[in-house]
């Protein structure tokens, strides 16, 4: 009897949520600092982090499964074919994505929100706080997207998670798993909720972003 | 209050000088035109004169004190009497009225009646709960003018104001430009293409800019000696 679709559901949004939420709180502290370069540096950074965008995701999940093999630097910590291994992985996945979506935004806004604080007479310690409010529009669908990209990636979650029933198996890796044997029906179940997933996840950010936080 | 610049020279690049020893002096109570053709260097002299940029070299005294060589309070407290409206504005997500109370909730002091007035004054009441998104060029350099004004500052320094407004609405601009200076005893800037003539009437000293350089003909009128 293969697993519940609930409770490989739960399993991908909370692997995937973690992944995305790490990447999205590397991706701000990135953004901060490279906020700080010159424009050239910085759209040099931007070229590099879009450039790892189209990084097939076996590549990355091949990378983190020689990092945490067991003769791997990081072998020690016995996470592969675990949960965490996953969300290790979908990091590296999710990150780029995360930071090329704020960045260009992080940037131009910064420029021009201290622009616009001490043309009002104010002092620059205000700009902080109007950037944040400023960029949170861009800060929700920057996770959201990044969110999208991790729970829709396979080749780390195989690689690294291995699809145990019960325990890595992840919606993507149900989906593979149950092709490969012949079960159809669940397969196609399976697509369908992944698909309802990234259907709401492009609509909240349209939403978020559009109509409630730019008006 | 007097601005006076001295020497000042300023490049973006470290190579090209968009402004080149710029000698001036501006006096309270007063209305001062920039002219010159585009690229002359107007908007980064009536930003270096707002404190935005500081400049490359020379100095930028405020009644006598070398302002980038004060302590942080006393910067902010003079730049707290001074208001830039950019030529094009720069509005942040929300509607009309936030945006026009931007710098009176920055200063934590709203006003409510002065922000009605200024809004109804320049029709915007209609579109104060409108998002800025949707508003047209005019309306959008509007809420910037009016949120410059609801301040009340002691100088106000206009970039190319009169751009996509219409005419009722420049002359209201205008009106209150004179009010600024005649009833509050203030100072404003105004860089423009437009030449109206109730402006060229207040104006209290032109200035033209060729560039970088203060023309020859405005340099004799307007040097400081």
């Amino acid at each position: 009897m293969a697993e519940s679709i609930f409770s490989i559901t739960i399993r991908s949004l909370y692997v995937s949520s973690v992944a995305s939420l790490l990447a999205f709180i590397a991706a701000t502290l990135l953004s901060l600092v490279a906020s700080q370069l010159t424009r050239r540096r910085a759209e040099m950074v931007l070229s590099f982090f879009e450039s790892l965008v189209g990084v097939p995701t076996t590549v990355i999940g091949l990378l983190v499964y020689m990092l945490l093999f067991p003769g791997g630097p990081l072998g020690f910590l016995r996470i592969l074919y675990t949960p965490y291994a996953i969300i290790i992985g979908e990091f590296f996945v999710a990150l780029p994505m995360a930071f090329t979506t704020m960045f260009r935004h992080f940037y131009s806004l910064r420029d021009s929100v201290r622009e616009l604080v001490l043309s009002l007479g104010e002092p620059e310690k205000h700009v902080p706080r109007l950037l944040l409010r400023e960029l949170t529009p861009i800060l929700v669908s920057s996770y959201l997207t990044s969110f999208s990209r991790a729970i829709g990636e396979l080749g780390v979650a195989l690689i690294v998670g291995g699809g145990i029933e019960g325990y890595t198996n992840v919606l993507t890796t149900a989906i593979a798993i149950q092709t490969s044997i012949g079960n159809y029906e669940y397969a196609i179940w399976i697509g369908l909720i992944l698909i309802l997933i990234t259907i709401a996840i492009t609509f909240a950010v349209k939403i978020v972003g559009e109509y409630i936080l730019w008006r | 209050m007097e601005i006076a610049l001295e020497n000042v020279w300023h490049s973006y690049d470290g190579e090209t000088y968009v402004l080149r020893n710029i000698s001036l002096r501006f006096r309270s109570p007063g209305t001062y035109l920039l002219i010159g053709p585009n690229g002359a260097g107007k908007t980064t002299l009536l930003k270096i004169v707002s404190f935005i940029i500081r400049p490359s070299r020379g100095r930028v005294l405020v009644d006598g004190a070398s302002f980038w060589d004060l302590d942080n309070a006393s910067r902010d407290s003079i730049r707290g009497s001074i208001v830039y409206v950019h030529d094009k504005p720069i509005l942040v997500r929300g509607t009309v009225k936030f945006n026009v109370e931007l710098g009176l909730r920055l200063k934590k002091r709203v006003d409510e009646s002065i922000v009605e007035y200024y809004i109804t004054r320049y029709g915007l009441k209609e579109l104060e709960n409108k998002s800025v998104n949707r508003l047209s060029a005019g309306q959008a350099k509007t809420v910037s003018i009016v949120r410059a004004l609801v301040t009340e500052p002691t100088v106000l320094v206009l970039d190319e104001p009169f751009t996509y407004l219409d005419s009722t609405r420049s002359t209201l601009l205008i009106e209150d430009i004179m009010r600024i200076v005649r009833e509050r005893g203030g100072m404003v800037l105004i860089a423009t293409h437009y030449m109206y003539r109730e402006l060229k009437a207040l104006a209290t000293e032109f200035v033209e800019i060729v560039n970088g350089e203060i023309s020859s003909h405005a340099k004799n009128v307007f040097a400081n000696s």
